[in-house]
């Protein structure tokens, strides 16, 4: 019965996002709350058959009354507690970004100026360290960000802009600045680039990232001279965006994590070591609150297909 | 501050003439002294930060016409919507910029 009930409220879920024990719940306290009432109920009922007397009701009433109080307050401060405790962990986020972006810009731009205006005298080998100390860097600066976002969905401040903006021409824009790694896997990438628009309403920065990030894994979990296939079609009132791979894929005990924050999959571990686990959960929140959908298929060791959906604009 | 040394540096090598300061007040004195054509800001800012040294700037006639891009890495909503009411022309995020795509974006609110 005990079981059941965690089951039906998802106590352990509960209790696990929250960072409490499962008796500290809201949820539980509701259910303790419930159960008072019905025993108070109960209660009254039978010492109201038995005694007959005004006064005696008065006092059980009080009783419960009392109870109640007791409860509610617990039920409150349980929530004060939770609150805090988020509004705490997000001001981490956003003091600690900003601790952190000022030495990565300084780096970066250290980098730049000895890679461009006082690179003279530098050896090919010293340029080839500089390039790599500038993409690590760029690496670190990267998750910073992605940081900065996951802390504002979480917060729900996820600020997206309303612009009109073309699909297409974005998701050209993505695949160039793949081009290398994707040259490097000498993997086969075939988008058809249609001449019309495909206008849609939405925040463009955010949706290039979210494309980013599908296009990106595909290449990450692509194998040597693998095949990416990219579509862009209408289909109703919205645009469906695809993009296919027949790289390592998704095993199924594992599929129902893929848009979890910090979730990245045995075979993607093993495959690459490199990667934060946040692209795609950045990439559902974006999608959805652009009033969109965001699916998969996947088959471990076949390869995935990532789809999005976004209304189009009128 | 490092990050200015660097942007100082690279913006010289680019041909613009540039002068820093490292506090909103220190900043503001130069502006009256020198007169400058563009002005680049920063949010966190010791003695006066950078809305602060917003709002004294439109507060001077001589100034208040002089194009302003906030350079900053701190990056809330709030503080976007801040500084386009002071109207100032660009906001960037100085983790996400390469010193070259900061002096592209010097050029532009030059030529406007």
């Amino acid at each position: 019965m005990k079981i059941k009930i965690i089951n039906d409220f998802d106590l352990k879920r509960q209790a696990r996002e929250l960072g409490v024990s499962i008796w500290q719940t809201p949820s539980f306290l509701f259910i303790i709350l419930g159960v008072v009432i019905v025993l108070a109920m109960a209660a009254t009922y039978y010492i109201s058959k038995s005694y007959d007397s005004p006064e005696v009701l008065a006092v059980i009433e009080c009783i419960v009354a009392a109870f109640f109080l007791f409860i509610g307050s617990f039920i409150i401060h349980e929530f004060e507690e939770i609150a805090k405790l988020n509004k705490a962990k997000s001001e981490f986020v956003f003091v600690a970004s900003h601790q952190l972006r000022t030495p990565l810009s300084g780096i970066s731009w250290q980098i730049e100026l000895l890679l461009s205006k006082y690179n003279a005298g530098l050896s090919d080998k010293q340029k080839e360290g500089l390039e790599m100390i500038a993409t690590l860097n760029a690496r670190m600066a990267r998750l910073v960000n992605d940081l900065l976002e996951v802390a504002r969905i979480d917060r729900q401040n996820l600020f997206l802009k309303e612009e009109k903006l073309d699909l297409a021409e974005i998701i050209s824009q993505v695949v160039q600045t793949n081009l290398p790694a994707i040259a490097e896997k000498n993997i086969r990438i075939i988008f058809e680039k249609k001449k019309r628009k495909f206008v849609v309403l939405g925040d463009a920065e955010k949706l290039k990232l979210a494309i980013e990030n599908l296009i990106g894994n595909a290449v990450k979990y692509s194998l040597e001279r693998g095949k990416i296939e990219i579509t862009l079609t209408k289909k109703g009132s919205v645009y469906v965006f695809g993009v296919k791979d027949n790289g390592i894929g998704i095993p199924v005990y594992q599929q129902r994590q893929v848009f979890s924050k910090f979730f990245r999959s045995d075979v993607a571990m093993k495959h690459q070591a490199e990667g934060t686990g946040l692209g795609l959960f950045i990439a559902k929140n974006v999608i959805e609150q652009s009033g969109g959908k965001i699916w998969f298929q996947s088959k471990d060791g076949v390869g995935t297909i990532f789809n999005f959906s976004i209304p189009i604009s009128t | 501050m490092v990050l200015q040394k660097s942007m100082m540096d690279f913006l010289s090598e680019e041909g613009f003439e540039v002068f820093g300061a490292l506090d909103g007040e220190a900043g503001l004195q130069l502006a009256k002294k020198e007169k400058p054509d563009l002005i680049l800001l920063d949010i966190v800012l010791p003695i006066k930060d950078g809305f602060e040294v917003l709002t004294e700037l439109k507060q001077s006639d001589d100034l208040k016409n002089i194009p302003v891009i906030l350079l900053t890495n701190l990056d809330s909503m709030e503080n976007v919507q801040r500084a386009f009411e002071f109207g100032v022309s660009t906001y960037l995020v100085k983790a996400n910029y390469k010193l070259e795509d900061i002096s592209k974006k010097v050029q532009e609110a030059l030529k406007m």
